[in-house]
């Protein structure tokens, strides 16, 4: 990529059987018992959402709030306050940047300048091309001998320069869009 | 099969045990892949497919399993072979082009000597040496970590011929609460989580507690950089926590427990549910269990990625599905947890000793450590050093033979500057303070923490201003943001070290650090933004020349943006 591209938040929505997905995920696998068990269950059945769809739309979250007997603004309010959430759909690729101190130490930073000054990226960013998604972690992926290590559509790249990173990111682009779900990491 | 009485249990123990005799009586090839999240992300899937196709065509007699993380992450991925007239022997690491070379020499009888780390045992073969002779190993305490690499971790039956569950049909039938409280007392295990309070003591409490339901929780969120302890206890041995939990709910008398796991652990999150499934299956979860009486259930919850989620009530905020952010205490959680009932909070490494307290006695724990702090820790050690990993050494192990002889020391090229200790909680050391014993109460008075176990080495080429601005930013970012003084102090503090780092310091800089660090430590609501400010203040006590150095224009390491401004552009924003 040349240039800076500015990211920019996109309006997509979640198709018809997207949603479908989602009821039907609900309806079999969360039956609570009682109201506690219920608002128990809302952040484990976002994280199956964000598996499902790669994001929890606005229309996901107020199925959730249906299904569990609370809001949407309610849910809303979780996914907006919890990192590993995202309420804006993935771009073809999906990167978990670990920016754990052992990461830091190997170098992360680097790789974060360079996603923000050559593809215009920063953390919960999409580039302008939909092409990547960026989550920066800011815990820890826990595989910290390999540091600084990403996780790019659910393959995991460690001992990473520039160079190498940059690398591993256009060879993700060439094989074309990552299939599947994102995983919520 | 599910048991309904001890007899059951008993007869399964035989029976389970007698499967593992079999399979290791040395009439066949046992291989075995180390399979969790640190293997899988060094190649470790693809080397076990490999051996798998490998081994379909050598005519062997062979079993080939998946086993959890061993700890010695510089060797993965990691393969142990066991067979005929041979010994167990630790490979790795092993990547997928290695694989044909370890079966073709299994189809000679002989070990590949190259690829050896050591044998399993006191016997040498050839060139290869015993591991325990190896310096990674040789310290080491293995108590929690014994299974780990040995027993398949989706596996209750590995678990339970490895004496498994025994503890906990001990407690259902052998002993009182008050019984298993006394032999936690005895242990003096103190918690594992950072904070170092007596677990007896805790569960004594919440055994008093009135209120009913009570419940168990057990913290296995680990938002903290650079510690994986709990991820890969959990991968590796996920029924040895199961159990802790088990005992833990008998002894202060709740029915339910739940274990909290941040939602981006994925295979730990999904290996616990499994080993939960497992457990109810057996009828070692449930009602009516063993025949004894006692029902328990066992609940998993997902967290969402909150670094402040560990701190114990927003914990429960986060369990009943709400945003994660602290209470005022009292009251404290054992009198009003979860859904407001007394909730006994442990962390995963404390709760997976219980069953090993029981099964060995209390003595036996408390003979392990130091005075005060009793038993073994498990340590993740990150940065340029030689090897990297988990080990298990016992309290009081030396910081400097952790560094430079467990962990084999720095890495060639790099030389060492220091360590950050406790996380993101606590201040670094340099050199001349690492010979003290690493235990709860021993890094303190230098102004480091024993913490989760967590440290991280760095070398000379690491601007230590650079590094207190990248711990106070991650402080900053995880605030809740619900209190003012972590709020706004913490992006005060960031903004001050910015402008020391762009070259815009001023020489009353680190008093106004000092200042409203005091203001974030002594008002902050909870006990992580309490120590939020600690890294930085602990970075400049030890590196303080070079923050001067700074604040007069100068990064001796040529990192820091300053050496890249202009006079003029200084002097506009500063």
């Amino acid at each position: 990529m040349s240039g800076k591209v500015a990211a920019v938040a996109r309006e997509v929505q979640v198709s018809e059987e997207g949603l479908e997905r989602v009821r039907t995920l609900l309806k079999e696998k969360y039956h609570p018992r009682d109201h506690e068990e219920a608002q128990e269950l809302i952040l484990m059945a976002c994280q199956d959402i964000q598996h499902i769809l790669g994001w929890v739309s606005p229309e996901a979250a107020r199925l959730v709030g249906e299904h569990f007997g609370t809001t949407e603004n309610r849910v809303f309010g979780l996914l907006t306050f919890y990192a590993d959430f995202r309420t804006q759909p993935p771009g073809n690729h999906f990167m978990l940047l670990c920016h754990g101190t052992a990461c830091y130490v190997g170098g992360s930073q680097r790789l974060i300048d360079e996603l923000r000054d050559n593809y215009g990226v920063g953390d919960h960013e999409t580039t302008a091309d939909g092409e990547l998604t960026v989550q920066i972690v800011n815990g820890c992926l826990g595989v910290c001998d390999i540091a600084p290590v990403i996780h790019l559509d659910h393959v995991y790249h460690g001992d990473l320069d520039v160079p190498t990173f940059r690398q591993t990111i256009e060879e993700a682009k060439r094989r074309g869009p990552a299939g599947g779900h994102h995983e919520a990491h | 099969m599910k048991l309904t009485s001890r007899a059951d249990f008993d007869t399964l123990v035989r029976n389970v045990t007698a499967a593992w005799d079999e399979m290791n009586d040395g009439s066949r090839w046992v291989i075995s892949v180390g399979i969790s999240e640190c293997s899988i992300a060094k190649g470790a899937t693809d080397t076990f497919e490999h051996l798998r196709l490998k081994l379909e065509d050598s005519g062997l007699r062979y079993v080939l399993r998946r086993v959890g993380c061993g700890g010695w992450c510089w060797a993965e991925p990691f393969v142990v072979v066991s067979g005929p007239n041979h010994p167990p022997i630790l490979y790795g690491p092993v990547d997928a082009e290695r694989a044909p070379d370890l079966v073709a020499a299994m189809q000679r009888g002989l070990p590949l000597a190259d690829l050896a780390v050591g044998t399993v045992g006191d016997e040498a073969i050839g060139p290869i040496r015993p591991l325990l002779e190896h310096p990674f190993f040789s310290r080491q305490k293995r108590v929690l970590t014994e299974d780990w690499g040995v027993i398949d971790p989706t596996s209750i039956d590995d678990y339970i011929a490895r004496g498994g569950y025994s503890s906990w049909a001990k407690v259902l039938f052998d002993m009182s609460p008050d019984e298993v409280i006394e032999e936690m007392k005895t242990a003096n295990i103190r918690g594992r989580g950072g904070a170092g309070f007596p677990a007896g003591i805790k569960w004594e409490r919440a055994r008093k507690s009135r209120g009913a339901p009570k419940y168990v929780a057990v913290n296995s969120h680990e938002g903290e950089p650079n510690v994986y302890k709990d991820r890969r206890l959990i991968e590796s041995n996920p029924h040895l926590v199961l159990e802790g939990i088990l005992i833990a709910c008998y002894a202060v008398g709740a029915n339910r427990g739940y274990n909290y796991v941040g939602g981006e652990h994925v295979m730990a999150l999904d290996r616990f549910k499994q080993a939960v499934e497992q457990a109810i299956e057996y009828g070692l979860v449930g009602e009516n269990i063993l025949g004894s009486g006692f029902d328990v259930e066992v609940r998993v919850r997902a967290g969402g990625g909150a670094y402040i989620c560990g701190e114990g009530s927003a914990l429960m905020y986060s369990v009943m599905g709400e945003r994660g952010q602290p209470r005022t205490k009292p009251p404290r959680s054992v009198d009003e947890g979860l859904w407001r009932r007394p909730t006994m909070l442990n962390n995963t490494e404390s709760i997976a000793n219980t069953a090993l307290v029981i099964r060995n006695g209390g003595e036996w724990y408390a003979n392990l450590g130091t005075e005060k702090s009793k038993g073994t820790k498990l340590f993740t050690m990150q940065g340029p050093l030689k090897r990297l990993g988990v080990v298990e050494m016992e309290m009081g192990v030396n910081l400097k033979d952790l560094i430079f002889d467990v962990y084999g020391g720095m890495k060639d090229g790099y030389r060492f500057k220091g360590v950050q200790t406790g996380g993101v909680s606590a201040g670094a050391l340099v050199e001349a303070q690492l010979d003290v014993p690493v235990d709860f109460d021993s890094l303190t008075p230098l102004g480091g923490m024993l913490g989760s176990g967590g440290f991280v080495i760095f070398d000379q080429s690491v601007c230590p201003v650079d590094f207190a601005r990248y711990l106070q930013e991650f402080n900053r970012y995880e605030s809740c943001s619900k209190c003012t003084p972590c709020r706004l102090g913490n992006p005060a503090l960031v903004e001050i070290i910015n402008r020391i780092r762009n070259g815009n310091g001023r020489p009353e800089d680190l008093d106004l650090i000092d200042r409203t660090s005091k203001h974030v430590i002594e008002l902050s609501l909870c006990g992580l933004g309490q120590v939020a400010p600690m890294p930085l203040l602990g970075m400049i006590k030890a590196f303080r020349e070079e923050f001067v150095e700074h604040i007069n224009g100068v990064c001796r390491h040529g990192t820091c943006p300053m050496t890249a401004r202009q006079p003029m552009a200084i002097a506009a924003d500063g």
